[in-house]
């Protein structure tokens, strides 16, 4: 294996894949189905449904100090295959096992109950995140006061704008330290004022997590951040190694021509 | 995670929306009760004024059924498009949607338990009737519960990938409450006709809570709840077999 190879793999992920039924995707709801089924109904009954495979037989193992960058063009699987890291989805094949805690986070736009108030949400969410937590008062108030939102944490969530949301949820959930932690494109909303304030509180929590899994289309980021790159295309692993040699394996690959016509999504999913 | 840790996020997530909305003022407790207790009202006027059921003790008959009916409605009204409505949410986190879900469905169980005890308990106390049924209510909303969650579960699921069932449902709900003895006795359909009604799965969840008002024998309230408790554990199957089978594509419908 690679650079880190030698240390002790805190997560393996052996040959999983995750597919769907593609006929799915055409019925937008009950009525279509109905009409259909109506209109068609030998083809609707008979006819195969093809298998879509988002994850296409990924096997990698995360080792104990690993920070994992992800490169990859839109619709290459890099947020499926996070989510099923996550546990959030289970692969219909292969298997994923771990006995660390993962913390997950795809995005910080958004609140609980988006009409309570910034602190509240913020309490709400500690509740969501650390479960086990007994007393969430030290960390929120702590995460609070790093977020400098000033009397601005007393209005309503949906009334903050992205970077706002971003500036409370950072320090939010970097408040404890988790064994395995990943970071799906979260880093774009907040200005850089506290972006570069965040990147110290961000060092020392990625140096007290065992594992970083970290994915963005920011190749400074992913410098700055990660140890170790693997390239996904096409639901599989392209490449991996490390960082550098991995940005030039990423950069060959040229989306326009298939990448996009083989999404069912459209870009940018 | 324990159940122990899951109960403190469902109770608190169930909290926070009900702060939300109601901004713990007293009207927005007020505004709980008084859908059902206008229903009960219009109800009781057509019904027994005007079309004069003749059904003994017709008040609580009819509160016993028209509780648990809203419950039903409201719950699967409710919950069907939580998923949808939180996708950003549920996208952003590593949250158990079924915490979603679920605080969603306490919510209306609360409500049901106060219309319960603030409706229809006093009205069971001034009919003189014996209080050893009102020990019976835990037992009885267990299917009724169960069934609830169960099939809000499966709507819930569904609607993520087919997204007019929550317009689908309202309209089905609408007919099934004349094909559900809430209003009526069951016994008031003729004996050919009466599969079509119990074919229906709410009659049984609905049945063994409205037996407890009407002072029955204990073994036909067993039989009822009996009955109920095989139809919630049936969708209770059910409701885990569609999310097991959905759970990774609902990340992409989302």
């Amino acid at each position: 294996m690679n650079s880190t190879s030698g240390s002790e793999v805190i997560m393996s992920v052996k040959d999983i894949k995750i597919f769907f039924e593609l006929e799915h995707y055409h019925h937008k709801g009950i009525r279509d189905v109905f009409v259909s089924a109506m209109s068609h109904p030998f083809e609707f009954l008979m006819k195969q449904k093809e298998l879509f495979y988002v994850i296409n037989g990924v096997s990698l193992n995360i080792t104990q100090g690993m920070r994992l960058g992800i490169l990859g063009t839109n619709g290459s699987g890099k947020t499926t295959l996070c989510r099923s890291l996550a546990g959030m989805m289970q692969p219909q094949l292969g298997s994923i096992s771990t006995v660390k805690e993962v913390r997950a986070i795809f995005d910080t736009g958004t609140g609980v109950v988006p009409e309570l108030t910034g602190r509240e949400n913020a309490y709400l969410l500690a509740r969501l995140f650390f479960p086990a937590k007994k007393d969430l008062k030290g960390i929120v108030e702590e995460a609070i006061e790093f977020s400098e939102l000033g009397h601005f944490i007393d209005i309503p969530f949906n009334q903050y704008s992205k970077g706002m949301q971003s500036r409370l949820l950072l320090p939010l959930v970097t408040s404890i330290p988790s064994d395995i932690l990943i970071l799906d494109e979260v880093f774009d909303a907040a200005d850089i004022f506290f972006q570069n304030k965040f990147a110290g509180r961000m060092k020392t929590f990625i140096a007290s997590s065992s594992a970083t899994i970290f994915v963005s289309h920011s190749i400074d980021q992913i410098r700055q951040v990660c140890n170790h790159l693997i390239v996904l295309h096409k639901g599989k692993i392209h490449f991996e190694g490390s960082v550098e040699e991995g940005y030039q394996e990423y950069l060959k690959l040229n989306p326009s021509s298939e990448v996009l016509d083989r999404s069912p999504f459209g870009p940018g999913t | 995670m324990n159940v122990g840790q899951y109960w403190t996020q469902i109770s608190e997530l169930t909290l926070a929306s009900v702060k939300a909305r109601y901004r713990r003022t007293f009207a927005g407790f007020l505004w709980v009760l008084l859908n059902p207790i206008l229903q009960f009202g219009v109800q009781s006027l057509v019904f027994k004024q005007f079309l004069k059921l003749d059904t003994p003790n017709y008040y609580l008959f009819l509160l016993g059924g028209l509780l648990p009916w809203i419950f039903i409605t409201t719950t699967i009204g409710m919950g069907t498009p939580v998923f949808v409505s939180n996708s950003h949410l549920l996208r952003s986190f590593k949250i158990n949607p079924m915490i979603v879900l679920c605080s969603q469905i306490l919510d209306n169980f609360i409500n049901f338990m106060a219309s319960v005890f603030l409706i229809l308990t006093p009205i069971y106390l001034f009919s003189n009737q014996s209080l050893v049924n009102l020990l019976g209510i835990p037992l009885a909303i267990l299917p009724l519960l169960i069934t609830t969650a169960s099939i809000t579960v499966i709507l819930a699921t569904l609607n993520v990938f087919y997204r007019d069932i929550n317009f689908v449902i309202g309209f089905i709900l609408n007919l099934l409450f004349f094909l559900t003895p809430v209003f009526y006795p069951r016994e008031y359909v003729p004996d050919h006709l009466r599969w079509i009604i119990d074919v229906n799965p709410f009659l049984y969840v609905i049945e063994p809570f409205r037996w407890l008002f009407l002072s029955p024998s204990w073994s036909e309230f067993m039989m009822w709840f009996g009955k109920g408790i095989g139809v919630s554990i049936g969708f209770l199957l059910i409701s885990i077999y569609v999310w097991k089978r959905r759970r990774n594509e609902f990340y992409f419908r989302l």
